[in-house]
């Protein structure tokens, strides 16, 4: 006994004198940490899906960020506005010499970041190599009919300050002058490029990793999947940054991300889970902001699935958008990150139907499936990545549809699992997302409303949807010159799918960014290319 | 010289069989590395033209063939994930490994060791439960949760250590890193706080890593000198009338020697593998986070790379301690 309690007593002075020691380690130990210098802005966010910076090939979420902010095209959408486009490095244009057919007066005083001036020159290396190289963003600019063999044909230069661009498709100028806002028609500088160029890549493997632009930054520094580090271009043609230089590291794990925006060693952290926002929400120095995006979230049911005809049955889809708990997941699953949106175009976007029409609503669900003779134990296998947010998703559909009589089994995959499975319609039903590839509604209608059976994999035909009558519609919207009546046309188009496609479309995007409150003039836009940090200061 | 040849030849099949089964596992895998790289929205001449650019329409043996090719050129292709050649990025991320697995095992070993043999010195005792409590918490609780833990004690809350990354931002990109180790890079930098701060970092990733490998070095080590203990030559130790210290460090250690080399080499050889989680948490480059990338990419060259780098680790560390075990234990000359 008197053993035990001697052993009890060492060890009670033992723990003691540790718990002393740590206390005293904690107060005299230097903080050796350095403080992040006032005129860098550190960004916190996954870069993993980064493969490369040569706006002619980057098509992933984190090189077209990197673009709007390292590259300028002629013209751009207002970051305060992106419904309007303005000239960037164009003065100005106006129609060329056929009805398809523009010239572009480029801005005197332009000049790259490397000191060279903008040259017609420049503009047509810049489209020459990106029709050429023929990497992921090209089908963008072959919506204007240029190919390989053609694109030569179709850029001249008229004289020291002046580019003619034509086109063989049959669009309007409206719609060429927001193919040349994408990403993919950033201007390089043919100059600095040129003597970078190996075995007629066109400095393809040299721009992977550096940058050779106008834009308010240029690229210090690019280690792959660890950080992108850009210094500010003061010879930029617009404004000079307002801070010297820009670091985005790539944070994989969101909790890290959001300890380094708690603790001030990022200035902003983003893609945050709903749980992360919430706890960091009412700290002193920190602040939310919520952009909307125009990426939109649906279910895709599969009709031409040989195991599972039911998919087929139209009133399974009529069926399916009432078995959608859109406000569940909108306003109490996924709080902040979603808002209820049942038309392909998103808020924001020219010609947007904004009309919720559906909500869930079990009992006419139930009644559609019965009088379609589908109420016997229906099964259908849903693919979802295996990341969040869509796990919480597929969860609600699993709870409603069950509701509904519908066991539907959740089959989590990869990413790039579940796009093959679609690409190849092996999966039954899928939930997805879209973000358009420009900032024009035939981008989206493209996809959910375009099915020509030519071979183009759009989302109607992924979805093996036949219908040639809204394929033409959708081919017409896009040629219809008048701005009115195109709006008018996407409404009706947008109508449609949303009320008898095998489309479910139910949510739209919202990006929330946490910054310290010390930060001023973040902009971020409805593209995924729209992030804006050249207004930035802290 | 015949054995050395012997040991060349039989090294070099299992490089191969290694390459061989990684690549057929990585070409089962259901991702699609050109859609990885051309996206979902690429037209399908798009998609032809890179799937015809990556040699994807070769037929399996063909391409397993091209790839052996330009690997005896010393050409370990170029990462999908990446857009840089392989070698270039093994040669960023493997000394992150390294050094971040050298110093998780230096500590492990140092506290391992003692730990367990201060056990095996009293089975069942106060000290020996202790021991092995901790070590079997080291081994079960996820390192990834341990890992956030840490950092929101030590870098947000008590604010005593450095955070995610290598350096701070003031110190990450002005620093040349030609040996890829932060300690020894910062050290030759010269810039004023540079090395302290990249200890700073690393106390977290390594004392955790040590605490994980710790927990199998402390375990196995302390059942080897147990199952030592019951052996006829302790007892005839005993009878002579040695001390129970002189009988563990002299008479029991000894024996056991070969069996803890070959525990310490094995644990090594993991944590060079990759600490993928730790690595997350942490933001810190390395080998597990870039193979892991390669994986959910479908990223062959790189995956392939990867794979070959740690067969080689594999490889030597098995080498040394088989030549160590032979040093240390002369019943297997």
């Amino acid at each position: 006994m008197g053993t035990d309690r001697g052993v009890s007593v060492r060890w009670r002075r033992a723990f003691g004198a540790c718990a002393v020691l740590g206390l005293c380690a904690s107060w005299v130990m230097p903080d050796v940490r350095a403080a992040s210098p006032p005129d860098v802005l550190v960004v916190a966010q996954s870069l993993d899906d980064l493969v490369s910076l040569d706006p002619a090939e980057g098509f992933e979420l984190s090189s077209l960020e990197a673009f709007t902010n390292v590259y300028q095209r002629l013209v751009q959408p207002d970051p305060d506005d992106p419904q309007t486009l303005v000239p960037t490095l164009a003065a100005g244009w106006q129609s060329g010499p056929t009805p398809r057919s523009l010239v572009f007066d480029l801005r005197a005083d332009a000049t790259f970041a490397g000191g060279h001036p903008v040259r017609p020159e420049d503009v047509i290396f810049s489209l020459r190599r990106a029709v050429k190289l023929n990497r992921a963003p090209v089908f963008i600019l072959n919506e204007l009919g240029w190919r390989p063999e053609s694109i030569d044909a179709s850029l001249g230069k008229i004289d020291a300050h002046r580019v003619r661009i034509d086109w063989s498709s049959n669009v309007g100028a409206a719609f060429v002058l927001r193919i040349l806002a994408a990403p993919i028609a950033s201007i390089v500088d043919e100059a600095e490029v040129a003597p970078h160029e190996s075995g007629g890549d066109a400095g393809n493997g040299w721009l992977k990793a550096h940058s050779a632009g106008s834009g308010p930054f240029k690229i210090r520094r690019y280690i792959a999947h660890e950080a992108l580090v850009l210094d500010a271009n003061p010879a930029s043609p617009g404004d000079a940054p307002r801070l010297k230089t820009l670091i985005i590291k790539n944070v994989a794990d969101a909790a890290t991300r959001r300890l380094l925006v708690e603790v001030g060693d990022a200035d902003i952290a983003r893609d945050l889970g709903p749980d992360q926002i919430a706890a960091l929400q009412g700290k002193p120095n920190l602040k939310t902001v919520r952009f909307p995006s125009a990426a939109i979230h649906y279910l895709l049911l599969n009709t031409v699935n040989p195991g599972n005809a039911a998919l087929a049955n139209q009133a399974l889809w009529e069926a399916a958008r009432w078995l959608v708990d859109y406000d569940g997941i909108a306003k109490r699953l996924l709080k902040g990150e979603f808002e209820v949106h049942q038309a392909f175009l998103a808020d924001g976007f020219p010609g947007a139907l904004n009309e919720t029409p559906y909500h869930l609503d079990v009992a006419r669900a139930r009644a559609i499936l019965s009088a379609a003779g589908l109420d016997h134990g229906l099964r259908i296998k849903l693919s979802v990545f295996n990341q969040p947010p869509y796990g919480d998703i597929a969860q609600s559909l699993q709870s409603t549809f069950a509701q509904g009589g519908i066991d539907l089994q959740i089959l989590p995959a990869l990413a790039g699992e579940v796009y093959a499975q679609v690409r190849a319609r092996t999966e039954e039903a899928v939930w997805l997302y879209w973000v358009p590839d420009y900032f024009d509604a035939n981008s989206t209608a493209g996809a959910f409303a375009s099915n020509l059976e030519d071979g183009t994999k759009t989302l109607a035909w992924r979805a093996g949807w036949h219908i040639p009558q809204l394929s033409r519609e959708t081919a017409a919207a896009v040629q219809d010159q008048d701005p009115a009546a195109r709006q008018r046309r996407y409404l009706a188009i947008q109508a449609a799918v949303q009320t008898s496609s095998p489309f479910v479309i139910a949510l739209q995007a919202h990006a929330q960014v946490v910054m310290r409150a010390s930060v001023r003039g973040y902009r971020q836009g409805l593209d995924a290319d729209m992030v804006y940090y050249d207004r930035v200061s802290k | 010289m015949i054995a050395a040849l012997q040991r060349l030849t039989s090294l070099s099949f299992t490089l191969l069989g290694l390459l061989l089964v990684t690549f057929t596992l990585a070409r089962l895998s259901p991702v699609d590395p050109v859609l990885r790289l051309v996206g979902d929205h690429a037209s399908a001449d798009t998609y032809a033209a890179m799937r015809r650019a990556l040699d994807l329409d070769a037929s399996w043996p063909v391409q397993f063939r091209a790839y052996l090719a330009r690997l005896a050129r010393g050409d370990l292709g170029v990462s999908l994930s990446t857009g840089e050649p392989v070698a270039d990025d093994l040669e960023r991320v493997f000394p992150a490994t390294l050094e971040l697995a050298t110093l998780a095992m230096v500590v492990s070993t140092a506290v391992g060791l003692p730990l367990a043999v201060l056990s095996a010195l009293r089975p069942r005792g106060v000290l020996d439960g202790v021991v092995r409590v901790v070590s079997l918490v080291g081994n079960s609780v996820p390192i990834y949760w341990l890992g956030l833990l840490a950092l929101y004690l030590f870098y947000a809350h008590w604010r005593i250590l450095g955070g995610p990354g290598r350096l701070d931002d003031a110190f990450e990109y002005t620093i040349d890193m030609p040996t890829g180790s932060v300690l020894i890079d910062s050290w030759r930098s010269g810039q004023p706080g540079a090395f302290a701060n990249a200890v700073s970092h690393l106390v977290l990733p390594v004392l955790l890593l040590a605490a994980y490998a710790a927990g199998n070095v402390t375990r196995l080590t302390r059942a080897a000198l147990l199952a030592e203990s019951g052996r006829e030559y302790v007892t005839l130790a005993r009878a002579k009338g040695a001390t129970e210290v002189r009988v563990l460090l002299n008479h029991m250690l000894p024996n056991a020697a070969g069996f803890i080399v070959t525990v310490l080499a094995l644990g090594y050889a993991s944590l060079l593998e990759g600490a993928v989680l730790i690595e997350t948490v942490f933001a810190r480059p390395g080998l597990g986070r870039y193979l892991t990338t390669a994986l959910f990419a479908a990223d062959i060259p790189a995956i392939l790379g990867g794979t070959l780098l740690i067969g080689v680790c594999f490889v030597l560390i098995n080498g040394v301690t088989d030549v160590c075990v032979k040093l240390l234990d002369p019943r297997i000359r």
